[in-house]
């Protein structure tokens, strides 16, 4: 297929899967028991209170009524209106969205911060202590729950040592990093052992190959070698990698935004879900499937940038 | 190679120190009192809201004709300066103060008093509407007089104008939300963009986030209110909530967990405010289910259970044995309500009398919650010891309410804070026997004290009155219409630097007497 059509094409595929989500995420939170509005109201509101306050919500038709109905409005770009705070639910993901992009953008910057240079040492000095003890880091870092080690961070950082907030998001673009650098830590020790253990074994991959063995036999300087023949090839495994844990990584800061407070997605999620407040639900679960078909699709367009061979 | 490795371990050193020092958020403006709280409000229309977190915000942002003064026993003046009452009891004027004014700076008169009480009792989906049904008319002769008349005498009355529900609001404010947002949802915006004649007034809310008041300097005690706003910040983890009053982010923080009360007393930068409350912790038992339906075995399950076992396990002793439903404290609460001490040996020959063996209890906790689950361990352990079975039903909370509510339950954890400083509401709730509450959804009915709680209502005289919340509280204690469980202090922690930070026992935050020194 020829690249410039499947960057046309591919978005429009996302309309069936996000339906196909939409009616699934539907089903499942109308079958949670309880109702929302006896959970904001709670057992001392009259049944016929109740009752006014569910017909206003639309919540005394059948599920299928109020399907259809989600969609009517889905197709005039409205998304109703959240049951807990009353407000349009557009309007209330659109405030939580930025903290949520910042973090997962943060913590993936900083995974791969962490894990090109150990990757390339621990493949560049197989064996020797170095290479053991970031071996030992991917297995430690990929055995900690994230809510066990966002704590220890807390204290040690934030209470300890005073150096970060304990929570919160901040102000402007430098207060949103220093608030959330221990939330995208934590997503990055969580995230980096996959990269390092799978950049490091198509490391040694490559530099055992034979058009590596070949430059080298050439006399090109080792630094060149490394830049030109042996990066771009290994990171083609490793940046697919990535983006099939892009939905994982969604999931991860749902549990990180609840322990940092950060006012993103995720802890909106929680609270939607506790609540019952299922336009809400319903509407961040298909701004979360969005995300990791678009990032998918983003991979396969930078996969092919690294190596033209690839077609789409 | 190592170079290169240096490098980027140098930059990310030298990012990370520079992220640590001059960044650091400025110091918040003096005197904004900031309070981390587990719950994000979900409205500020004070009619279509139940929750705590909604309330303890618009108690420092509304103003009512009466409030409940500091110490939680009575009402005492607010927007109404003095007022009479006629003798039969069924006509109450109010004479409102000079000059009142809502925050937007617009006029507060008779009439929006005359409103507000009017759309608490009639709008469709106001929560407490049933509360004001009594009332039968409101006139305005002038602007500074509010007359209600109501339909029967009612001892109540007064403590319900003191609940947060009956909030003077300015009716072209909401009449103006209604016209912006015709339909449906117009009522809805004024509860994201409120008006009120209280201390503070909304100046931002971002919703799962924070939000902040500013002082209202139309307030018509502004003198008393020393701080200049407050930021109720929502951060709903435990251990980050407490971690943020230790790391100073904070100057507050509401509900913190048992287990950490004496850690937090122990230190020197922090006080712990452990205020009364009017919460009573309970297990209903379902009087339809049978043998529960028999009183003997009631009492056996009293007997069984120690009670002061499990205040010395879940509250750590901050707590104390509940001996009646009405909160210790509270508005005619005997202290010398009779109880049931721990006796197995009584418990196991009530069973026997009752002839009832191999019992098997379903016993409804809240999922999610360590103290639930404490409390199912040793009443499953303690009742094993008479030979009754309990089966723990972990549901999560919206579910437990509705099996509550349906009655799909033997026994469940509940609990209570009352909403009004009158016995009145929770009498009615919970011993009455009405066919929406069944006496909180137990089944309980007795015709002798549900003829008292009728009484109670309309009795006017105080002494009398007392005499006969007493029988109640007896009667139904002898009943075992429930089993108390026990009583529990609010739990608060603020730093060092926080002057006069007190919740009073409905749950007021006294914030108008609250300083930064």
């Amino acid at each position: 297929m020829d690249r410039f059509k499947f960057v046309l094409t591919r978005p429009i595929q996302l309309i069936p899967v996000l339906l196909g989500v939409s009616v699934i995420s539907f089903v499942l939170v109308h079958s949670i028991p309880g109702d929302p509005v006896r959970i904001l109201l709670g057992t001392r509101a009259t049944a016929e209170v109740i009752a006014k306050v569910r017909a206003q919500y639309g919540l005394d038709e059948p599920i299928w009524v109020q399907y259809l109905l989600f969609l009517k409005n889905l197709a005039q770009g409205e998304f109703g209106r959240s049951i807990i705070y009353k407000t349009p639910v557009l309007d209330l993901v659109g405030t939580r969205i930025s903290p949520t992009v910042f973090l997962l953008v943060y913590g993936v910057l900083l995974s791969v911060a962490i894990a090109l240079p150990l990757a390339v040492v621990s493949a560049a000095r197989r064996g020797s202590w170095a290479d053991h003890a970031i071996r030992l880091y991917s297995t430690v870092g990929l055995g900690l729950p994230t809510f066990w080690l966002g704590i220890v961070l807390l204290i040690v950082f934030s209470l300890r040592l005073g150096l970060f907030p304990v929570s919160g998001w901040g102000q402007g673009f430098l207060g949103h990093l220093h608030h959330l650098f221990l939330p995208a830590l934590s997503i990055a020790i969580a995230l980096s052992p996959i990269l390092i253990r799978n950049l490091r074994a198509s490391l040694i991959a490559e530099m055992d190959s034979d058009h590596v063995i070949a430059a080298r036999s050439r006399g090109v300087p080792q630094a060149r070698i490394f830049a030109r023949h042996v990066l771009p090839h290994a990171l083609i495994p490793t940046v697919t990698l990535l983006g099939v844990n892009i939905g994982w990584l969604i999931g991860g800061t749902v549990v990180v935004e609840q322990v940092f407070s950060v006012p993103g997605l995720g802890s909106l999620m929680v609270s939607s879900i506790f609540a019952r407040d299922y336009l809400v639900i319903q509407a961040i679960t298909l701004a979360f499937a969005a995300a990791v078909i678009m990032t998918n699709f983003l991979v396969d367009i930078a996969i092919v940038a690294l190596d033209p061979r690839i077609a789409l | 190679m190592r170079k290169t490795l240096g490098r980027v371990i140098g930059a990310l050193a030298v990012t990370m120190a520079l992220l640590g020092g001059p960044w650091e958020q400025p110091a918040a403006a003096q005197g904004v009192l900031k309070i981390a709280r587990h719950q994000d409000s979900t409205t500020l229309d004070p009619i279509f809201t139940i929750q705590n977190a909604d309330i303890w915000v618009m108690n420092n942002m509304n103003g009512l004709l009466v409030r409940v003064n500091r110490e939680g026993t009575d009402v005492e003046p607010d927007l109404a300066e003095r007022w009479e009452i006629s003798p039969d009891g069924t006509t109450y004027t109010f004479h409102l103060r000079e000059g009142l004014k809502f925050s937007d700076g617009s006029p507060l008169t008779a009439r929006d008093a005359k409103f507000s009480l009017e759309r608490l009792r009639d709008q469709e989906g106001s929560v407490m509407a049933s509360m004001f049904s009594v009332i039968k008319s409101i006139e305005t002769p002038d602007d500074g007089t509010v007359v209600i008349t109501l339909n029967q005498p009612s001892a109540p009355f007064l403590a319900s104008l003191a609940m947060f529900s009956a909030a003077v609001l300015p009716e072209k404010a909401l009449a103006a939300a209604d016209n912006a947002n015709a339909g449906e949802t117009g009522d809805l915006e004024f509860g994201n963009n409120p008006v009120g004649a209280g201390a503070f007034m909304l100046e931002e809310w971002r919703r799962g986030e924070v939000l902040r008041l500013k002082k209202n300097p139309n307030y018509w005690e502004a003198d008393r209110v020393k701080l200049d706003g407050v930021e109720w910040q929502f951060i709903p983890n435990d251990n980050t909530r407490v971690l943020k009053l230790q790391a100073g982010e904070v100057d507050a923080i509401v509900f913190i967990p048992f287990n950490r009360v004496t850690e937090l007393q122990g230190n020197p930068d922090l006080q712990v405010h452990l205020d009364p409350s009017s919460r009573e912790d309970h297990i209903l038992i379902n009087h339809d289910h049978e043998p529960l339906g028999d009183v003997r075995v009631r009492h056996a399950l009293y007997h069984a259970i120690d009670r002061q076992a499990i205040v010395d396990a879940v509250t750590f002793g901050h707590g104390k044995v509940a001996n009646s439903f009405v909160p210790a404290g509270a508005m005619f609460y005997n202290p010398d309500n009779p109880d049931y001490p721990y006796d197995l040996e009584k418990a196991k020959a009530l069973l026997k009398e009752a002839g009832v063996e191999g019992l098997s209890l379903r016993f409804l906790l809240t999922a999610g919650d360590s103290v639930h689950d404490q409390i199912g361990v040793i009443v499953k352990d303690q009742l094993a010891k008479v030979g009754i079975d309990v089966e723990l039903v972990k549901q999560e909370e919206g579910q437990q309410w509705e099996s509550t509510v349906a009655g799909e339950y033997d026994i469940s954890v509940n609990y209570w804070t009352n909403d009004i400083i009158d016995p009145d509401q929770k009498a009615t709730f919970s011993v009455y026997g009405d066919d929406e509450n069944r006496s909180y959804y137990t089944g309980y009915k007795n015709p002798e004290v549900a003829k008292l709680v009728e009484q109670g209502r309309v009795e006017l005289d105080r002494a009398k009155r007392e005499d006969i919340y007493r029988q109640i509280q007896e009667i139904a204690k002898r009943d075992a219409h429930w089993i108390d469980l026990y009583y529990s202090p609010f739990r608060n922690a603020s730093r060092k630097n926080v002057q006069n930070f007190y919740q009073n026992p409905m749950g007021r935050f006294m914030l108008e007497d609250t300083s930064l020194q």
